[in-house]
Formats: C-alpha cells, sequence, structure tokens
C-alpha cells in the first residue's frame, strides 16, 4: 500500500517567500562589494553601419572613469550557440544591441557621462530587416562568423524532421487546410533587470561573479571560453533571481564585458541594465512564419502535417535557434497523426536575436497547429472538441518521433475543459450585439522530465544531516522564482520527518555545489526532485543502521516522523539528531551526508531527432471563453479552464502560482504584448507602449490539476512550469474566431486588427477575412 | 536628470518664488515632469514644488450653490473617493478612476494634467465636458478665469502665462430641473490599468423628468491636438429624449462628435483606428447609459 503523504500535496507556502516580500531578499542589484566600480556600455546608434573609427580619449579622460574598453582591447573569443557573436564589436554593427564600448567607473552617473564622450564614427548601411530580403542571392553576408554550411550565406540554421509517408496520406485526406502564421516579438520583461557584478582577483587570477544565470554550469563553461580562462577558475554564485521564464538561459555580451572591465581594472565591477535596456538588449520569443499544411480523412482522423518554418534569427545566434527541437515535438507527437514533414530555417536579419523563452517555440506551433484544427474540423463539418477528443494522445502510445507516454492525461484534460466550460453550449450573441462572445479549445504536448539535448541532463545532490537534526540539501538545481526550493524542502521534510524549518537549501555556489545541466525545459523538481530521493535513500541507509544499532534490533523497518526514527514494530524510537550526534562521535564515526547523481531515464535523440527525449511528458488543454466589443475590438478574457496532467500535485500553492502566471503570460502573447521594430529599431522599448497585462486585467482562471502518477516522477510528478502558457494564445484565438467569424493568422489580436477585419466584412459579408492580410 | 527644487510652503512664498526665479518649472505630483526631463533634460533647472504649500483654496474641495471648486492640487485619488463628484459628476469620477495605478492616483494632480495638456488627459477630458471654469492666479496675486475650452491652445500648450499658476477649477452645479444624469468616461486602450487613452470621450447629460435632455456636455481624448469639446454635437441633442432616441439621430450626434476629431497616427493606434472607434463609442452612450 502507497505510505500516506504528510507534506507532498500540501500548500506550503514559499521557502523565499517572506524574504522576497520583505525586501530583505539580496538581488544582484543589492550587492555592492569593496572598492567597486560601475560599468556602462555603449551601444550602436545605427542596427547596420561600417564603424569606421572609435575614439575613447574624452571619456578616458573624465574625472572618476577607471577603464574604457573596446573590441581592439579584449582578447576574447566569441560567444553564442554557433559562437557567431563577438562580446564587443569591431568594424560593423548589425544590430541595435550591439556593444561597441564599455566603461567601468567610480559611479554609475560618471559612467553613464563617459558614454556620452565616446566618439563613433559610422557609415550607415541600409540593413536587412526580414527574411526575405536576406535571402536574396545579391543580399549582403549579415554575420562573418559563420561555417556557410548551408546554401545561402543568411542562413544560420536549419533543421529537418519526418516520420510516415506523407504523399500517401495526402491521398487518404478528405480535406487539406493550409495556411501561414506570423507570429511576434514577445519579451520577457522580468521584473529585475539583467545585471552582474564581477571580480577578478589579480592575484590568483580568478574570477568571481554574481550573475542572474539560469545554467551556472553551462554558463562557467561559455564564460571561460569567452575569456580563455579555465571553467573552474570562474566561480558563479546566484543571489536571488527576479525573473527568468529563459531570458538567462544564454550567456549576453554584457556579462563577459563586465568581467573584462574587472580583469582590465583589478577591482570589481557591476553592470545594472536600466528598463530601457532591458527592453532593447535582452533577448525576444522568437518571432517566425509557420506554414502549416494539415490532412484530415473523411472519419476526422488526422493524417498528415506538412511544415515549413521561417524564422528571423537576428544579427547572432543563441539558444533561440534551437527551439525547432521542442517546434517539431509539438507538430510530431501533439494528437495522433500518420506523417510529419518539418523544415525550418533561421535566418540572419539586422534585427534583434531572440533567446529562450518559457514554453521554447511551443506557444508558436500550438497556435498555428490548434487554429488548423478548428478550420479541419469547420470543413469536415465536425464538432471541434470531437475531432480532438478523437485524435487525442493515449496512455501507453509511441509517437512517430519515438516520444514514448508512459502515462497520458491528454484525454482526461480535454473532457475536462469541455465539461467544466460548458464547450458545447451554444454561446448566443446576435446579429448586431455590441459584445460577441466565443470559445475555443486547445491543447500542448511538453517535456515534462527534462530534455536531454546535453550530453547529461542530470542533476547531482548532496545531503546532510547535523548532530542538531537540521537537514542541508546541497542541489545542482536552482531557484529562479518558480519555487523549486520550497519543492525539495519538503520532500526532504517528508521522507526524513524533520520540520520544514531545519531544512536548508544551498543551490547558488558553483564552488559548492554538485552539477546539474540547469533550470529550463520545466525539469527541475522533476530532476532535481529524483536527485534528492535518491540521497536520500543513501543517506537513510546509513541511518537506519545506526538507529537499529542504538534501538537493538536487526531490522530496518523504520518510519521517520517528528524529527525521530520510529521502529515500526516495536514501536520504540530515538531522536534522529541524536543518532546521527552517535554516527559521528562514536565509532566508526561516519558524517551523516550521502550524494546522489540522477541521470533521467531519457535518450539523447539520433541525428533523425528521434527518441525519447524526455523523462515523461506532460499534457494540457485549456478552454478560453473571450468576449469581444465589435466597437473597439478590444477582446476581454471572461474565463479560463486549464486541465494540466502534472502527473502529481506536489504543492498545490506552488502550482497554481505556476499555472496562473503562464496562463497571464500566455493572455499577453495572444492580445497585447509585441516588442514593435521599425528598421531594426525598437518602437516601444518601455512598459508604457510594451503593452504587459496588468493585475485588472486578470480573467477568471480555474483550475483542474490532472494527476496520471508518473513513475518516473518525485511521487508521479511531471514538469509544469512552461505548459500553462502554451495553448492559451492557441486557445484565445479560436475562441475570437469563434465569436467572430473571422480567422486569425497573426498575433497579437490587437483592437485595430479586429475592428478593420469587421470593416472589410461589413462592406462584403461573404469575405473570408483574416488578419494576415490586413 | 538633474535640477534644483525649491518647496515653497504659503501662497505668498509661491508667489516671491515665481517672480524671483528665472528659469523654473512648476512641479506638483511630476507624474508628467519627469518623464518629461528624463526625454528632455533642462540645464540649470529649478523646479517649484507645489505640493508642499499649504493652502486650502490650492489642494481642496469646496462646495457652494454655484457648484464645486476644486484646487489645482487636488489629486486624481482625491477625486475618487470624493462621494459629492461620485454621485453628481461620474465622468470626472470615472475619469480618475481610470487615470494609471493607485500608487500614481495619490500624487497625480488635476493641475498636473490640465497643464501637461496631453491631448490624452483622461481628468481635462472630463472637465471638459463638465465645462469647467480655470482660475489662474498671477505672481502679482490676481485672479484671472478662463474657460476651459479656451486653456488649451494646442499639443502641450496652455493659456497660462509664464508667470502664472493655475489655482483651481470650478464645475457648475447641475441643472436644478435635472432628474436623471448621464455622465460617464469612456477610455479605449487595450490594457485595464496603466493605460494612456488611445480614444476617450466624456459625456455629461442631463434630462428632465421625461428624459428631455437639458444641457448636454460631450469632449473627446486623444483625437485631436487637445482635448475637444464638442459643442455641435452638444446643442443637437438639446430637446431630444435620451430615452428614445432614434436610431439616426444617435449616429448624427456621433458624426458630429467625429467632426472634432483630427486624429494622428502613431505606436498606439492608427488614425482610422481612432475615428472608427470614437464613432462607435459616441453613439453607444445611449446603448449602455451609465447614469
Ligand atoms: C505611469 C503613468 C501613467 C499615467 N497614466 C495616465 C492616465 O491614465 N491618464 C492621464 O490622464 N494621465 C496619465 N499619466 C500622466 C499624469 O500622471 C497625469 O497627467 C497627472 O494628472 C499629472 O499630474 P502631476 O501632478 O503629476 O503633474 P506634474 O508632473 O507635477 O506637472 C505636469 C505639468 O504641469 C505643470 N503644472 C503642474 N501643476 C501646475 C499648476 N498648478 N499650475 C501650472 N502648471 C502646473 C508642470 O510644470 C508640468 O509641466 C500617467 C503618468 C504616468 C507616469
Amino acid at each position: 500500500m502507497a505510505k500516506k503523504l504528510k507534506v507532498i500535496g500540501t500548500p506550503v507556502p514559499k521557502h523565499d517567500a517572506n524574504i522576497r516580500v520583505t525586501g530583505k531578499a539580496i538581488y544582484g542589484h543589492d550587492i555592492m562589494l569593496p572598492c567597486m566600480l560601475h560599468g556602462a556600455i555603449l551601444r550602436t546608434e545605427h542596427p547596420s553601419a561600417v564603424i569606421e573609427s572609435i575614439d575613447v580619449s574624452d571619456a578616458k579622460k573624465l574625472p572618476g572613469v577607471i577603464c574604457v574598453i573596446t573590441a581592439d582591447d579584449a582578447d576574447v573569443n566569441n560567444i553564442g550557440y554557433k559562437r557567431d557573436h563577438p562580446i564587443l564589436k569591431k568594424g560593423e554593427a548589425n544590430c541595435t544591441r550591439d556593444e561597441i564600448a564599455a566603461v567601468a567607473a567610480e559611479t554609475k552617473e560618471i559612467a553613464l557621462n563617459a558614454l556620452k564622450l565616446i566618439k563613433v564614427k559610422y557609415k550607415v548601411r541600409k540593413g536587412i530587416y526580414n527574411t526575405d530580403d536576406a535571402l536574396k542571392v545579391n543580399a549582403p553576408q549579415i554575420n562573418k562568423f559563420i561555417s556557410g554550411k548551408f546554401e545561402n550565406k543568411n542562413i544560420a540554421e536549419k533543421f529537418h524532421y519526418e516520420h510516415g509517408n506523407l504523399e500517401e496520406q495526402k491521398k487518404k485526406s478528405k480535406h487539406i487546410i493550409s495556411r501561414k502564421f506570423t507570429l511576434p516579438r514577445m519579451t520577457h520583461a522580468c521584473m529585475a533587470t539583467s545585471n552582474i557584478t564581477a571580480s577578478f582577483n589579480m592575484v590568483d587570477k580568478k574570477l568571481l561573479l554574481y550573475s542572474s544565470t539560469q545554467v551556472p554550469f553551462l554558463y562557467q563553461r561559455d564564460m571561460a571560453h569567452a575569456l580563455k580562462m579555465n571553467p573552474s577558475d570562474i566561480r558563479v554564485i546566484q543571489p536571488v533571481i527576479g525573473g527568468g521564464f529563459g531570458s538567462k538561459l544564454d550567456m549576453h555580451p554584457f556579462e563577459p564585458i563586465c568581467a573584462l572591465l574587472s580583469m582590465k581594472t583589478g577591482r570589481p565591477v557591476q553592470i545594472l541594465y536600466s528598463r530601457e535596456e532591458e527592453f532593447i538588449a535582452s533577448p525576444i520569443r522568437q518571432p517566425m512564419e509557420i506554414e502549416l499544411t494539415a490532412g484530415v480523412d473523411n472519419k476526422g482522423n488526422f493524417t498528415f502535417r506538412e511544415i515549413n518554418i521561417v524564422k528571423d534569427n537576428g544579427a547572432y545566434t543563441s539558444w533561440g535557434a534551437t527551439t525547432p527541437f521542442v517546434i517539431m515535438q509539438a507538430f510530431s507527437s501533439l494528437y495522433k497523426v500518420k506523417a510529419v514533414t518539418f523544415n525550418s530555417t533561421a535566418v540572419y536579419t539586422n534585427n534583434v536575436f531572440a533567446g529562450s523563452f518559457r514554453g521554447y517555440g511551443n506557444p508558436q506551433a500550438t497556435f498555428a497547429l490548434e487554429r488548423v484544427i478548428d478550420l479541419l474540423a469547420d470543413e469536415l463539418g465536425m464538432d471541434k472538441a470531437a475531432i480532438r477528443l478523437l485524435n487525442a494522445n493515449e496512455q501507453g502510445e509511441t509517437t512517430g518521433q519515438g516520444l514514448h507516454f508512459e502515462t497520458c492525461g491528454h484525454k482526461e484534460c480535454l473532457e475536462t475543459v469541455i465539461s467544466k466550460s460548458k464547450y458545447s453550449k451554444k454561446r448566443t450573441s446576435k446579429e448586431g450585439d455590441r459584445y460577441k462572445i466565443g470559445i475555443g479549445l486547445a491543447s500542448m504536448l511538453h517535456v515534462g522530465g527534462g530534455a536531454k539535448i546535453y550530453r547529461s541532463d542530470g542533476c547531482g545532490t548532496i545531503l546532510k544531516i547535523d548532530p542538531y537534526g537540521y537537514c542541508t540539501i546541497i542541489t545542482g538545481s536552482n531557484e529562479i522564482g518558480q519555487g523549486s526550493e520550497t519543492v525539495l524542502a519538503m520532500i526532504a521534510a517528508e521522507e526524513l520527518g524533520i520540520e520544514l524549518k531545519k531544512i536548508k537549501v544551498i543551490n547558488t555556489d558553483t564552488d559548492v555545489k554538485p552539477w546539474d545541466v540547469g533550470v529550463h525545459a520545466s525539469r527541475t523538481s522533476f530532476v532535481a526532485g529524483n536527485s534528492l530521493l535518491g540521497a536520500i535513500k543513501i543517506l537513510k541507509e546509513k541511518l537506519n543502521k545506526k538507529a537499529a544499532e542504538l534501538l537493538k534490533t536487526n531490522h530496518s523497518n523504520f518510519e521517520y516522523s517528528d524529527n525521530k526514527i520510529i521502529s515500526l514494530k516495536s514501536n520504540d524510537s530515538i531522536a534522529l539528531d541524536k543518532v546521527v550526534r552517535e554516527m559521528h562521535f562514536s565509532e566508526p564515526n561516519e558524517l551523516a551526508i550521502a550524494d546522489y547523481f540522477y541521470e533521467p531515464s531519457s535518450k539523447f535523440q539520433d541525428k533523425d531527432f528521434k527518441g525519447n527525449v524526455s523523462g515523461t511528458y506532460a499534457f494540457a488543454s485549456q478552454a478560453i471563453e473571450v468576449e469581444v466589443d465589435t466597437y473597439t475590438g478590444n477582446v476581454k478574457v471572461l474565463n479560463v479552464y486549464v486541465a494540466q496532467d502534472v502527473g502529481r500535485v506536489l504543492n498545490p500553492l506552488l502550482l497554481d502560482g505556476q499555472i496562473e502566471g503562464g496562463v497571464i503570460q500566455g493572455v499577453g502573447y495572444a492580445l497585447t504584448e509585441e516588442l514593435l521594430m521599425n528598421e531594426g529599431k525598437i518602437m516601444n522599448p518601455n512598459f508604457h507602449n510594451y503593452k504587459m497585462l496588468t493585475a485588472a486585467d486578470v480573467p477568471n482562471i480555474h483550475f483542474f490539476p490532472v494527476e496520471t502518477i508518473d513513475k518516473e516522477g518525485p511521487y508521479g510528478a511531471k514538469g509544469v512550469g512552461e505548459a500553462s502558457l502554451i495553448p492559451t494564445a492557441a486557445a484565445i484565438s479560436n475562441a475570437v474566431c469563434n465569436a467572430l467569424g473571422l480567422e486569425i493568422l497573426d498575433l497579437p489580436i490587437t483592437p485595430e486588427k479586429i475592428l478593420k477585419a469587421l470593416s472589410l466584412r461589413s462592406t462584403n459579408s461573404k469575405l473570408k477575412v483574416n488578419t494576415n492580410s490586413l | 536628470m538633474e535640477f534644483n527644487i525649491i518647496s515653497p510652503k504659503t501662497k505668498s512664498e509661491l508667489l516671491a518664488a515665481i517672480r524671483r526665479e528665472k528659469h523654473f518649472r512648476f512641479g506638483a505630483g511630476c507624474t508628467d515632469l519627469l518623464m518629461e526631463l528624463r526625454k528632455k533634460p533642462n540645464e540649470n533647472l529649478t523646479i517649484i514644488n507645489l505640493s508642499k504649500v499649504i493652502d486650502a483654496q490650492f489642494t481642496g474641495i469646496k462646495k457652494s450653490a454655484k457648484g464645486l471648486r476644486l484646487g489645482a492640487l487636488f489629486t486624481a485619488h482625491n477625486i475618487v473617493v470624493n462621494e459629492e463628484i461620485q454621485t453628481g459628476f461620474s465622468a470626472l469620477h470615472n475619469a480618475a478612476l481610470s487615470l494609471a495605478s493607485n500608487q500614481i492616483r495619490q500624487v497625480a494632480t488635476i493641475g498636473g494634467n490640465l497643464c501637461t495638456a496631453s491631448p490624452s488627459g483622461d481628468i481635462s477630458c472630463a472637465l471638459t465636458a463638465l465645462e469647467a471654469e480655470c482660475e489662474i492666479l498671477s505672481a502679482a496675486g490676481k485672479i484671472r478665469t478662463v474657460p476651459i475650452t479656451s486653456f488649451f491652445t494646442g499639443v502641450r500648450q496652455t493659456a497660462l502665462k509664464k508667470n502664472e499658476v493655475l489655482y483651481g477649477i470650478a464645475v457648475s452645479a447641475n441643472k436644478k430641473n435635472a432628474k436623471n444624469i448621464f455622465s460617464n468616461f469612456i477610455k479605449v486602450g487595450t490594457r485595464r490599468s496603466m493605460e494612456c487613452s488611445v480614444v476617450s470621450l466624456a459625456y455629461h447629460i442631463q434630462t428632465d423628468e421625461n428624459g428631455k435632455i437639458i444641457k448636454a456636455g460631450a469632449a473627446l481624448g486623444a483625437s485631436a491636438p487637445t482635448v475637444r469639446f464638442a459643442k455641435t454635437a452638444c446643442e443637437f441633442l438639446i430637446g431630444k429624449n435620451f430615452n428614445t432616441i432614434s436610431q439616426k439621430d444617435k449616429e448624427d450626434f456621433a458624426a458630429k462628435v467625429l467632426s472634432y476629431a483630427s486624429p494622428i497616427t502613431d505606436i498606439r493606434a492608427t488614425a482610422w483606428y481612432r475615428k472608427e472607434v470614437l464613432f462607435n463609442i459616441s453613439k453607444s452612450i445611449f446603448e449602455n447609459p451609465c447614469k
């Protein structure tokens, strides 16, 4: 019989909530080191230009300026996923973010004033701001640092995937729908702006970094490569992080620049972005065009999907270029489909480059796919819920791509939101009504047990109990606000019977903690949780042995509860701290410590991208009800019904937080958020015109967790972090289409687009209006 | 951004400061001013901080038979919590409530909203529909009044002279025989808070016991270089019955409001959108009336 859980599944508040809400948390912005200097970066004035000269002499003369550097002063390697990104630019500028020079000064104000004294001579070029222009044969090569292995000099990366027999499935299709979707630039807009403090020790040549990276060990390696150092000579400490959402997966130029300034001056240097800089120079969600052709047979079974994606890579290649890895999973495996051919091309332009962003390409893919499913249902005259239920994924399924669903809550998620939202009920808005109500449905599939895209997707744990009965978890994984610290503490409390307040989580220092690949892919609770459970098992074996000796029994049938180890046979018990003391202080003098490295059962995919890439998979469905104001074009999200296969609810409070936060980010993606660009420049680098939603805009969110108890997950849990945002824009789009009878083909669905479409239709009621043509 | 600040404590200290200082700007809540100075730094500037002046006429509200008089330093928050305004002048209440966020409303003043003279000023739009009178104080201590319709002279330009400060605003009492008051502020934007009006419309319509319109005020925001009073549209309504107004009259009214609009295309919306929406919300006032 499964043991009754006492802590897991309960609404324990976030471990770090108190320090965060009382202002006691130490963010990167709060760090002050003795003799610290303040760094600032000069960025190009023009998104595309030849840099003819840079004159820093006046800046150097400004009192309080300690150091000014340009590319000529830096003996460094390029950074980025393709190593195509110089950290300081020389000879030419290719992107509005381009770093031309950097200053370290006694105060931030002096550093900023010094920037104004740097004279740069530019020869402005026309620049290339869309992928069509970049692919023209006579287009200049934008990024000069790539190998040129593709047929066009401006192609940064390509992915191809296929399964099944496409031609055969096309023949079997009763209806085929083909559409092109356009997705915008969205930015993370983390509450804490980007920050770093670097301190290079001139004596032992070691570099200490206070950094908000999501992937400290990969970062350590990337930084070492950039600065031509030994990774182990770089120590990365993470202060409290004020928002990640994927933005801190890549290392960005300002980070090695800050390190360089410290290496040149021998003093600690801090760089903090202003909010405007944050909008301009931090990553974005990949903009792309998705051409999707999909078929359905006469019974409503999905036959094939053919996908062609062109992504605007911007001027440099980041992890963002690898999102097709996730995008193809949605297309190959969300709902059963017999044949899929997928091609994606990332094209260099002089626009800003993307990074990773919660969902990693999946919101884009899901939007296109779920819109087309609605269109296929319409063609067939089939109910939109029924066609989804018919094709939903099932437990035990292995998809064309080789993803294996040991557990699968897809159908249950769909059924839940269909019934809770009363999806089939007619929503009545009459001809001539100002407000039109609609409802839309969408599902998603995402990795739920990490993603093996590095050679290891593992996580290490060192666990100790001290002679006072307190437990310290030293975990490779880290906390970026998602709540993993709390979940780990809960697991230790559950298994070791120690009160939560006696559990400490140490997770911020690469010199101390064991390896982990980082916070991404919704993996932390899953991977770090399993790793901790592995360490607990080993530690308990040691504790059991000592407890048996002290309780004078020879069995190890113990329960850990109330800071005690209790014999299940005799009911005798002994205090946990006493057992630890006896281990330490009596022969054979052992520490109550254990370590464990957990590697998920997932497989590294082959060159055709086939294989079971994750330990388990998360599914979710959302039904969203909207009200469209036909006078203003505004869309009000009335109700969001979310059902998500989370494996097991580890902490309902934290889970709600992830779901609500994700849904709101998804609503922003659907309706309001877009980083607007004109000729390579960002037009709205502020919260005033970058329309991130506010508390007043939060819709009613009705959440129904679906528990499938996956044997791979800690207590059966799956990753939840990204899923809640993935289907939201798709469901909202379907709802708006349902309300108005229009076709939405691009995001965000602005009031203006809606009003334009309605007005076009009012001139010709038969017109099939779609938003891409506006 | 660097500047000097002086904080007069009394009206006479204020007037003395105005006479003395050469290169100065007034600051009340500073929610507009700081944004402006950040964009356009202004060297050797002195800010005359109005927020420390202790003077009931400058900061308070007073009710009389003629109506309400609000000090220029009365804040958006003060407006929101005032019952008199909420019940008698919903357009003003709702405009103040729609402004920015609770935090900004604590400091943002009427005077700042009017003197910034932004075409999208929400309080300005409501006060224009209410046909308020602006009370202007000169450095010499003299008061002159200007109807709000001639206060705004262009984008970010007002009838204030360099040595004048806006002292207060007077709003006429509702008519004695007004039995019903349809008063509201309609703000169109994408967010429900922290949103600058993309288009706005304030209206304040008084009817007799039969629904006949006896007085009407309507103003449009974010649709022209200044907030505008839609005079002909208001005149058109007099004598019509609010409850039974015909579809054609609704649309004629909306068309008349629209005739005051000459919007621009900017990052928030196109001119086309602004016009379309202004027309739609103008006719909507009879459909979803807000008393
Ligand atoms: C985040 C944010 C959101 C906002 N949202 C809105 C919104 O939704 N709607 C809206 O209408 N506005 C909005 N604003 C603008 C601003 O808050 C309002 O216009 C506010 O009413 C200005 O008042 P203030 O007291 O802060 O003005 P200040 O900034 O102090 O002054 C503004 C201007 O008026 C002058 N001035 C101030 N008082 C006087 C006086 N008594 N006599 C003469 N000149 C004077 C100043 O010299 C300055 O030029 C927003 C601003 C911010 C920062």
